[in-house]
């Protein structure tokens, strides 16, 4: 049998509930914590070390990541339709004990060949996974509990390193948030690798709640069925996803259990932001829009839905325990309102740090709990935050500087391409991405425009821009496949 | 043009589909070409070839090819 983990409180209230839509089956009470100290008992056989964890939307992918959490066993959530180059590259560069989850992904997820150094084995409780056959080099360190990808610029995806501490405080802080009690019930929307679906997830395990664990996503029939029959309260989304359900003139009223409404992993625009909250409020309920990033698992603030109407727009007051300020071009961080640069936030809920190696993942805390997110934005009188673009993604061109973001419009305004388009910075030159074909004079119009050499701009042809689970084009990922 | 032969053109031409691909048979999130953006480029496209509008139970419920079959005909496209 398993205690609490080392490091205090537990990640499941005793009170949490998770059903198992697609079978019908509520895991609770006894039986919940059976099934997590089954799975906690399987790692400890284990060889030491971080779990990679193939996470589908399922019961078992749930209780792998629970288990390891309870356990304070390390875990990698991972997405189960990674290619097998990126699987297998990851599983080399971070050297897990164990892979499990083999068997999750639905249409194209398959694992790949059996990595050198492992064997598959058929394990109680976790199912197939591929075992480390020594135990690795490298000790992870004791406040390290789970791992997110995030693209990085080596090649591959590295890892965002989060603490125990950071994990259970996020779960707590967005329940106080949101106000999710135990007579909650959430529908898992979203992926459960991706850090707004783990967290929902969190959060209400949580706070005692239930999950509603059913796959398919906003547009499928088995989700509403599964938010009708159990009583689904809240439901995730990412802009794409309201967009999609503006589209097909979705509303809240249809189901009246259905009382919260969030949204993160992006900006919505102002006209759906308002016309959920109108929906929502008609029927009783709140919509609340929240900003955060993987980088602090993941949230950071929340707008309290009562003051929406007067706040449309800006993504809230930071959580409690957390602090927001801004860093402006003269680099003197403040919280004086109206002041424009990079937004700066501080909170227990702060990752570590990245993992780029095996060796990494033993390091301990390298941000000291302060994160700065990349997004720039001011705070008003009231301390709310809005949100108003990213940091200027800078290349450069034989030495010069240059904003991608101007090259993306350059390149969009000579009107040959008429699909997405993506500029990444590549050493000293500067790479255009065209969906399906790259047009031949692309590259030399836009060096034209930038008054640089023709060898200055290259144009490549990629089947599909890489996207982020927000549906944001993922410029890391594609700077690693220019290298 | 039978309604299920227009059906599977549009199935095809949207989701970019093979010939070894059995479109009577596909279930939505079947084929990776059939996701969430599948789904709503596949909406689009039936509205269009159909001239029909399909409200929020109908896109939802439109779970495999079978079902849109039945939906356009009870929409009262005919053959």
């Amino acid at each position: 049998m398993t205690g609490p983990a080392p490091g205090g409180a537990r990640l499941v209230h005793d009170g949490a509930r998770l059903i198992d839509a697609a079978r019908g089956r509520t895991l609770a009470g006894a039986e919940l914590r059976a099934a997590l100290g089954a799975v906690a008992d399987a790692y400890a056989g284990l060889p030491m070390g971080v779990v990679f964890a193939r996470v589908g939307i399922t019961l078992d992918s749930a209780l792998r990541y629970l288990g390891a959490v309870e356990a304070g066993r390390p875990v990698a959530l991972l997405d189960p339709a990674l290619r097998t180059a990126t699987l297998a590259d990851l599983v080399e560069r971070y050297a897990p004990a164990a892979v499990v989850g083999l068997a999750e992904g639905g249409a194209g997820a398959d694992p790949g060949e059996l990595p050198k150094g492992y064997r598959r084995v058929e394990l109680p409780a976790l199912g197939p996974a591929w075992v480390h056959e020594t135990a690795p080099d490298h000790a992870p360190h004791p406040d390290l509990a789970v791992l997110l990808a995030t693209s990085g610029s080596t090649g591959s995806p590295r890892l965002v390193r989060l603490s125990r501490t950071a994990v259970l405080d996020n779960a707590r802080a967005i329940a106080a948030a949101l106000d999710i009690d135990a007579a909650e019930v959430a529908p898992t929307s979203l992926p459960l690798f991706y850090s707004y679906g783990m967290s929902v997830l969190n959060s209400h395990v949580h706070a005692g709640a239930t999950v509603v664990i059913v796959d398919g996503g906003v547009l499928a029939r088995e989700f509403w069925q599964a938010v009708d029959r159990y009583g689904g309260t809240s439901l995730a989304g990412v802009p794409y996803n309201y967009e999609m359900l503006a589209r097909i003139r979705w509303s809240p009223a249809k189901h009246p259990s259905l009382r919260t409404l969030t949204q993160a992993g992006g900006r919505l625009r102002p006209e759906l932001i308002e016309r959920y909250h109108e929906l929502v409020t008609a029927a009783g309920g709140r919509l609340f829009v929240m900003w955060g990033t993987t980088e602090a698992a993941p949230r950071m603030t929340t707008l309290p839905a009562e003051r929406l109407p007067e706040k449309l727009g800006s993504v809230g007051p930071a959580l409690p325990g957390g602090r927001l300020s801004v860093l402006p071009g003269d680099g003197v961080e403040t919280r004086v309102p109206h002041v424009t640069g990079e937004i700066v936030y501080r909170g227990p809920n702060v990752m570590l740090g990245y993992a780029e190696s095996a060796a990494d993942l033993s390091r301990g805390d390298d941000q000291g709990g302060v994160l700065h997110t990349g997004d720039l934005g001011y705070l008003d009188e009231d301390g709310y935050a809005w949100i108003t673009g990213r940091l200027k993604r800078i290349g450069k061109v034989f030495g010069i500087r240059v904003n991608l973001d101007d090259i993306e419009r350059i390149a969009r305004d000579t009107g040959l391409v008429s699909g997405p388009l993506a500029a990444t910075p590549a050493g000293e030159r500067v790479v255009v991405w065209c969906e399906g074909a790259a047009p031949e004079n692309l590259a030399g119009l836009v060096a034209a425009q930038l008054r640089v050499h023709r060898s200055a701009v290259e144009t490549r042809a990629i089947e599909a821009l890489p996207l982020l689970p927000s549906g944001k084009v993922d410029y890391r990922a594609l700077e690693a496949s220019a290298a | 043009m039978s309604v299920n032969d227009r059906l599977r053109r549009v199935f095809v031409e949207t989701l970019e589909l093979g010939e070894d691909v059995h479109v009577e048979e596909l279930k939505y999130r079947d084929l990776e070409a059939w996701d969430s953006l599948g789904h709503m480029s596949l909406v689009a496209a039936i509205e269009d070839e159909f001239g029909v509008q399909l409200d929020t139970e109908q896109v939802i419920d439109m779970s495999s090819f079978k079902v849109a079959v039945d939906m356009l005909r009870g929409l009262g496209v005919s053959d």
